[in-house]
C-alpha cells in the first residue's frame, strides 16, 4: 500500500472539508457551541421538593412528617392561590385540604383532599404523591403509620450529589460531534461520485482498498480529534481517560461506517442530509435515555451508540472503569467493523 | 516489428440485454494516434472503459503494453493517462493542487507542475481555484492531469468537445507533441475534422461494432467520391450547379466541355469527408 498516496488523499479530503463553508462552520461553531452550552447548563441539581398546602391549621403531627431539609413547605390561604402557584411552577405539588377538615375527621367522615400537579408530572410520580397525600391525611388523625421503613441505596448514594444536567448532556454532545463529522464525510464522498472525481482517482495506481483506507482514516481520525477536544475542554477526560478515548475512537470508526452507508444512498448534498438526519436521530436515541431515565427500553441496546453513550456516561458520572463498562467496547467494536464493511461493500458498487 | 501498444481481442460488453460492444478486435501501434469515431451510444466510452480497466469485458481481452488489463489493471493504469469527456476535477482546489495530488497518486516526484501548466496554456492560473476556470481551461487542465505521469498511452475522450477554437487548438497541439514524444494516443471523438487532421488511422464504430478501420486517406479513396463542383450561368441567366466525378476516363473531356461552352462562375474540387463516409457505411450521422 502506498502510504504517500493515502496521506495525499487524507490531506485532500481535509482541504475539501474545510473548503465547504457549511461544514467548516458547523464543525467549528458546533464544537464551540457544545462547550459553551455545557458550561451554561447547571453544574448541580436542585433536590428540594417544594410542597404547597392549603390547610386550616398545621397540626404538629403533619409538621413533623414534613420536617426534612429537602422539603420546603409553603402554606397558601386558598385553593385558588395554590392552583396558581402549582401552575407557575413555584411549588412542585399542592395538597388542598378542605376548610372543615378537622370537623370532618371528628365526625368520622372522609374528607376530600385535592392533589394539585403540574401537567408534566409523570404517572409514576403521581402515584408517589397520591401515597404521600394518604400518609399525610393519616398523620392528621394523630396516628403514625404502623410500619418502620429503612432505606438501602444500591450503589453510590447520590442524595445531595445528583448528576448535573451538563453531565447528562455530555454523551449527547460527543455523539453529535461524531455525527456532524459523519455527515461531512458522507457529503464529501457523495460529491466525489457525483462529480466523477472517484473515476479519475481509480484510473491511477490507487486501489479501491487504498481509497477506502484513506477515507476511513480521514473520517475516523477527524471525528475522534473533535470529540477528544470536546471532552478535554469539558473535563471529560479527568476520569477513565484511556477507557473514554478508546470508546470514542471505536465510536469514530462506527460513524465512519455510517457515513459510508449514507454516501451510498445519497446522490447529492440534500439526499445525504435527508438520510443523515435519519441516521442522526437513530444514533442519538440512546443519549435521550440518559437524559430521561425510564425512557430506555431493551431494544435501545440494538443501537450501537448505546454502548458508547453508556460507557462515557457511567465512567464520567459513576466512576465506572474497565471492569464495569469495558464489556461495552466489544459490541461497539463489532458493530463498528460490521457497519464499516457493509458501507464499503455498498459504496464500492457505486464507485464501479 | 515492435509489439502493439494496444491489442483488443474480441472485446464484448453488455449492459443487461443491451450488447454495447460486440466482439471488436483491433491493434494500435506504438506512437500511433487512433481515432475512435462514432455517434453517441455507439460503444466508444464502453470500449475506453474496458481498455483502461474501469470495466471488465464480458468476453475477449485487452492487452496494453503487453499486459492483460482485466488481470492487472493497476499495472496498466500506472502507465496510461486518461482524459475524461466530462470535467471531473476538484473544483475547490487549485490547478496546481489538482496536478500535485495526481502526481502523488502516480508516485511521480520529478514532475514540473508549472511546466505542465505552461504546456496547456494555463501558466499564471495554477494558483486559482479550478471552480473559477472556464470550460476550456478545465479541459486543458484535464489534459495536463492525464500527462502528469508521462504516460505511454493516452486516452482522450472528446477532448475538444464544445471548446472555443483557441482551447481546441491548444489541445490538438499537445496531442501532436505527445505523439512526437512517443506516446500512443487513443482519441475518441465525433469531430471528423479533428480526426482527419490528427489521426494516423480511424476506426468507425456503430452499434458496438467496428465497421471500418483504416487511414483517413485510404477510407476516402475506398469509400469517397472525388469530384469537381462548378457554378455556371444557365441559358435563362440563372445559376446552375454541375458536378463532375473525377477518376473516370471521360472526366477530362467533360471538364474541357464545361470550360469551353459554359460561363463558369465558380469551380471547386471536392473530396468526401469522413462524415460522408461514415454516413455511407452506417446509414446514420455522427451527431
Amino acid at each position: 500500500m502506498n502510504a504517500a498516496a493515502i496521506w495525499a488523499l487524507i490531506q485532500k479530503d481535509a482541504r475539501l472539508y474545510f473548503a465547504n463553508r457549511l461544514f467548516a462552520l458547523v464543525t467549528v461553531l458546533g464544537l464551540v457551541a457544545y462547550a459553551v452550552i455545557y458550561f451554561l447548563l447547571p453544574a448541580t441539581v436542585d433536590e428540594t421538593l417544594k410542597v404547597g398546602l392549603v390547610i386550616p391549621e398545621m397540626p404538629p403531627a403533619l409538621a413533623e412528617a414534613l420536617a426534612d431539609d429537602a422539603v420546603v413547605v409553603q402554606q397558601f390561604a386558598s385553593d385558588a392561590d395554590l392552583r396558581t402557584a402549582v401552575a407557575a411552577g413555584e411549588v412542585t405539588v399542592g395538597f388542598a385540604f378542605p376548610p372543615d377538615l378537622f370537623d370532618q375527621l371528628r365526625r368520622g367522615s372522609r374528607p376530600a383532599v385535592e392533589l394539585l400537579l403540574a401537567p408534566e408530572v409523570t404517572p409514576d410520580f403521581v402515584s408517589v404523591y397520591e401515597a404521600a397525600a394518604r400518609e399525610l391525611s393519616f398523620n392528621l388523625t394523630g396516628q403514625a403509620l404502623p410500619v418502620t421503613i429503612s432505606e438501602v441505596i444500591l450503589g453510590p448514594d447520590l442524595a445531595g450529589a445528583q448528576i448535573a444536567p451538563r453531565q447528562r448532556m455530555l454523551p449527547l454532545f460527543a455523539v453529535l460531534v461524531l455525527m456532524v463529522e459523519c455527515l461531512g464525510l458522507a457529503s464529501l464522498i457523495a460529491a466525489e461520485v457525483e462529480q466523477g472525481t472517484i473515476r479519475a482517482l481509480l484510473v491511477t495506481p490507487l486501489t479501491m482498498r487504498g481509497l477506502f483506507i484513506a477515507k476511513s482514516l480521514f473520517g475516523s481520525l477527524f471525528a475522534f480529534v473533535q470529540a477528544v477536544i470536546l471532552l478535554a475542554v469539558t473535563g471529560g477526560l479527568a476520569q477513565a481517560a484511556f477507557l473514554n478515548l478508546t470508546a470514542l475512537l471505536i465510536g469514530s470508526v462506527l460513524m465512519t461506517g455510517v457515513a459510508f452507508l449514507i454516501a451510498s444512498l445519497g446522490r447529492d448534498l440534500m439526499s445525504v442530509m435527508g438520510w443523515g438526519m435519519l441516521a442522526l436521530l437513530m444514533m442519538a436515541l440512546p443519549t435521550f435515555t440518559v437524559l430521561i431515565p425510564g425512557l430506555a427500553a431493551d431494544w435501545v441496546r440494538l443501537i450501537p451508540t448505546h454502548y458508547l453513550v453508556d460507557t462515557i456516561y457511567r465512567s464520567l458520572n459513576f466512576g465506572a472503569g474497565w471492569a464495569e463498562v469495558g464489556g461495552n467496547l466489544l459490541p461497539l467494536a463489532a458493530s463498528a467493523l460490521l457497519l464499516l464493511a457493509l458501507g464499503m461493500a455498498i459504496l464500492q458498487r457505486r464507485f464501479a | 516489428m515492435s509489439e502493439p501498444a494496444i491489442v483488443a481481442e474480441d472485446l464484448t460488453y453488455r449492459y443487461g440485454d443491451l450488447l454495447a460492444v460486440d466482439h471488436i478486435s483491433f491493434t494500435v501501434a506504438p506512437g500511433e494516434i487512433l481515432g475512435f469515431l462514432g455517434p453517441n451510444g455507439a460503444g466508444k466510452s464502453t470500449t475506453v472503459k474496458m481498455l483502461t480497466g474501469q470495466l471488465r469485458p464480458a468476453s475477449g481481452r485487452a492487452l496494453l503494453l503487453g499486459i492483460d488489463v482485466a488481470r492487472h489493471p493497476k499495472q496498466v493504469q500506472a502507465r496510461i493517462g486518461v482524459c475524461f469527456e466530462q470535467p471531473n476535477l476538484y473544483e475547490e482546489l487549485s490547478g496546481v493542487d489538482n496536478l500535485s495530488l495526481f502526481a502523488k497518486l502516480f508516485g511521480v516526484r520529478d514532475v514540473d507542475i508549472n511546466a505542465l501548466l505552461r504546456r496547456v496554456g494555463l501558466d499564471g492560473r495554477g494558483a486559482d481555484l479550478v471552480g473559477r476556470y472556464s470550460k476550456g481551461m478545465k479541459q486543458r487542465l484535464m489534459i495536463a492531469r492525464a500527462l502528469v505521469n508521462r504516460p505511454d498511452i493516452l486516452f482522450l475522450d472528446e477532448p475538444t468537445e464544445g471548446l472555443d477554437p483557441t482551447s481546441a487548438e491548444a489541445i490538438r497541439r499537445v496531442i501532436l507533441e505527445e505523439q512526437q514524444r512517443g506516446a500512443t494516443i487513443f482519441l475518441t471523438t465525433h469531430d471528423m475534422y479533428e480526426a482527419d487532421r490528427l489521426c494516423n488511422r480511424v476506426a468507425f464504430i456503430n452499434s458496438g461494432k467496428i465497421v471500418a478501420l483504416d487511414t483517413p486517406h485510404h477510407l476516402k479513396q475506398q469509400y469517397g467520391k472525388r469530384m469537381v463542383r462548378a457554378e455556371v450561368v444557365g441559358s435563362d441567366g440563372k445559376l446552375l450547379t454541375r458536378e463532375i466525378i473525377l477518376d473516370r476516363p471521360e472526366t477530362p473531356a467533360e471538364i474541357a466541355d464545361l470550360l469551353a461552352h459554359q460561363q463558369v462562375v465558380t469551380l471547386h474540387s471536392e473530396e468526401a469527408t469522413l462524415e460522408d463516409i461514415f454516413i455511407r457505411l452506417t446509414g446514420r450521422g455522427l451527431a
